[in-house]
């Protein structure tokens, strides 16, 4: 078999270990996908609210739904005649609110009776705006026929009164509900909850697994399998090459379902593929050669597995995997450029926020590939030096 | 006892211990195909191994018996060219092994102390990724590990993880890896530690086989019976030095351990003692409470004679028994300690 066999061959036994594992699945293709479900719903951006409308039709009715078609918050409105599947989805927040207008309500408010008017909110910002905006146009619109029967009652021409009720309501106080970003936008407002979470998601976890899963190494080592693979006709180069694909493969198979999945699931914007594909590699790439540095200079693989979880986190959350960089202070954000998550992240950001093609990011990537030359080189290195010393096994 | 005979069933080399003589067998010069040259290799300020020599030929089942820490596994590192000797040379069939170069590699199979296989693999995964970087592929790999399989008796298992077995189970799994790719010399550094009696038996019984179809053997062992069961050839290894080597009986015989006759005899003593006196072989003889007791260089060869004297001269045996010096006495002058120390 050709020495690149030999890597293949190297490189495909990792991934099949690593697959292998059940918690290595959860860890790296539910979790991921289940954090970006949860921060996607929690960091909704501002995506238009949603209202859901039982309309049984009558002036009031439509009054109400006409104004709210027409008011600044740019309502999206969905129409239904099951007031209780409209809760749901409130329940569920993927309505913010929802009205469910009472057949009878013109007649009932023609006579003056009590009527009922089912508002449901979700407690979201976009859920709140409605309630307000939907209690002003629900006051004015009822004002008019509310005069106009207090006049009746009192002894006045229903015409009369009728006309006399309709020159008031321009004279109705309105409230209208806006929203109004100080400062610059933190994302354009075109951008989701899932396409913020998605990509620092993916650079977060390619990280951790990658981290996580140096123990193998160090375990290939103390079982002597290392040392058994130098006894067979194959060269230290070919096993390292083996072992730092393996771990690539692993971080390209985790990232790309991560960014697929995201994209058919909750449609996240990734902006160029092309532009998003490199970047996976490098950070695939950036996380083989960690994985690689911390299965040689640990000696213990629950200590290098330990530790490397918390680094991947702690140099997640500097990166901007875990809050936004646009919210770092400059300080932080300078701190932040010492990790690969940063320029990962930003790169990502480029694409997705900012439409940026793969000729704008060029200095993201090639910040990503001197980590990944480095670490790997490194990596390489020391690992020839474990593999060829005395006792190594 | 393989080691205790110079006749074996099939035919054995007898290497004398300067290498500049050579092997031979039935007068023809044979290629040995391991060469080892006074290999020397130190670890800081312990000298793990001292200019040590040996040769072993096709077929030959050669052990290196000493205890822990003696350097059996650093000469064995050194000859799978995992390690680089600070002196000395190795060759595999006339290939020098260095750490830089995988040629003579393909010719050794490494059995090593541990049980170097992945426990979260099936058998199969573990023998078919190894057979991959033994230079076996497609459907020669295939082949080649259903063979194996049914060789170390793991066919049933064959998809099983080999986290899920036994540690005789995984030891053969660890052998079978080691014969993939039908070495010329299958390398076997202390195969039986941790093993169950059963599946050591299995295992020595696979290394004679193995020797019988004409596999050259070096075998690592601080278990004198295994010694003296497999091995053609035995080198005493103690601080790094190969203190003597050779056949049970050179060895037992270059440190003075003779054989002991114990022959038990009804009637008349006197004749019986004058008749086995003077026998060629007998080193020494004396009457005891009921028999004869002789000392020998080597029992095997003379107890016939020995008991058709007894025989003629009037006595009847009832008794006869026959004691060995072991590799244990043997080790034990050399070194001044026991094996097991």
């Amino acid at each position: 078999m050709s020495n690149t066999g030999k890597v293949w061959a190297v490189g495909a036994m990792n991934s099949r270990r690593f697959l292998r594992e059940r918690s290595n699945l959860f860890f790296a293709f539910v979790f991921p996908l289940a954090l970006i479900l949860i921060i996607g719903l929690q960091f909704g951006g501002d995506a238009a609210p949603r209202l859901g409308v039982v309309d049984p039709g009558g002036d009031i009715a439509g009054i109400v739904s006409e104004q709210l078609a027409a008011a600044q918050l740019d309502i999206t409105i969905v129409r239904s005649d099951d007031a209780g599947s409209l809760v749901e989805r409130v329940e569920s927040t993927d309505l913010d609110a929802a009205i469910v207008f009472p057949p009878d309500l013109d007649d009932t408010i023609a006579r003056g009776d009590e009527a009922t008017i089912g508002f449901t909110t979700a407690n979201t910002t976009a859920g709140q705006q409605l309630a307000t905006l939907v209690d002003d146009i629900l006051a004015r619109a009822l004002a008019v026929p509310t005069v106009e029967q207090l006049a009746v009652e009192r002894g006045a021409d229903p015409a009369q009164a009728a006309a006399a009720a309709a020159r008031l309501e321009p004279t109705l106080a309105r409230i209208e509900v806006a929203t109004v970003t100080t400062g610059d936008r933190l994302f354009p407002s075109d951008i989701e909850g899932y396409d913020v979470a998605a990509p620092s998601t993916l650079v977060l976890f390619v990280f951790v697994n990658g981290l996580a899963g140096s123990y193998a190494l160090i375990q290939s080592r103390q079982l002597g399998i290392s040392s058994r693979m130098m006894s067979t006709p194959t060269s230290v180069r070919s096993i390292i090459f083996g072992e730092a694909l393996g771990r690539l493969s692993i971080g390209l198979i985790q990232g790309g379902y991560i960014l697929l999945a995201t994209l058919v699931v909750f449609g996240v914007n990734w902006g160029d593929p092309l532009g998003a594909t490199i970047i996976l590699v490098m950070v695939a790439a950036v996380s083989a050669g960690a994985s690689m540095c911390f299965g040689v200079l640990f000696s213990n693989p629950e200590q290098a597995s330990g530790i490397g979880v918390v680094v991947a986190l702690g140099f997640g959350a500097l990166g901007g995997a875990m809050m936004p960089i646009e919210l770092f202070s400059d300080t932080l954000e300078t701190i932040a450029r010492f990790t690969p998550h940063f320029w990962a992240i930003d790169a990502f950001a480029e694409l997705v926020r900012h439409d940026a093609s793969i000729t704008d990011i060029g200095t993201q990537l090639g910040v990503l590939g001197l980590f990944a030359v480095g670490f790997l080189l490194f990596a390489a290195w020391r690992m020839r030096i474990v593999l060829t010393r005395p006792g190594r096994a | 006892m393989r080691g205790g005979d110079d006749a074996e069933p099939h035919a054995r080399v007898a290497w004398p211990t300067a290498p500049a003589s050579g092997p031979c067998r039935g007068g023809a010069p044979i290629d040995p195909v391991l060469e080892v040259d006074g290999i020397s290799k130190r670890f800081g300020e312990l000298q793990a191994v001292d200019s040590v020599t040996f040769r072993v030929a096709p077929g030959e089942t050669y052990g290196l018996l000493g205890p822990n820490g003696a350097g059996k596994s650093t000469c064995i590192s050194m000859i799978a060219a995992l390690l680089t000797p600070d002196a000395g040379t190795i060759r595999v069939l006339g290939q020098e092994m260095t750490t830089s170069s995988t040629a003579g590699r393909a010719q050794i199979g490494l059995v090593p102390q541990e049980v170097a296989v992945y426990p979260d693999l099936t058998a199969r995964e573990n023998l078919r990724f190894f057979g991959r970087l033994y230079d076996i592929t497609g459907g020669a790999l295939n082949t080649r590990v259903d063979q194996i399989l049914d060789v170390i008796g793991l066919t049933e298992r064959a998809d099983d993880r080999s986290s899920e077995f036994s540690g005789g189970m995984n030891r053969r799994l660890n052998i079978g890896i080691g014969l993939l790719h039908q070495p010329q010399l299958l390398i076997l550094d202390e195969p039986t530690v941790g093993v169950d009696p059963q599946s050591r038996n299995a295992i020595l019984d696979s290394v004679e086989q193995l020797s019988a179809e004409g596999m050259a053997v070096l075998y690592t062992t601080h278990y004198m019976e295994e010694a003296e069961r497999l091995c053609d050839r035995i080198g005493i290894i103690d601080a790094g030095k190969l203190k003597a080597e050779g056949t049970r009986r050179e060895l037992t015989t270059s440190v003075g351990e003779r054989d002991r006759v114990q022959v038990g005899v009804s009637g008349s003593l006197e004749p019986a003692l004058d008749a086995v006196r003077h026998l060629d072989g007998v080193t020494s003889a004396s009457t005891t409470d009921d028999g004869i007791t002789l000392i020998t260089d080597d029992a095997g060869p003379i107890l016939a004679r020995v008991l058709d004297a007894i025989t003629g001269a009037g006595g009847s045996v009832t008794t006869v028994e026959v004691s060995q010096p072991d590799l244990e006495a043997v080790f034990l002058h050399l070194t001044g300690k026991a094996l097991r120390d």
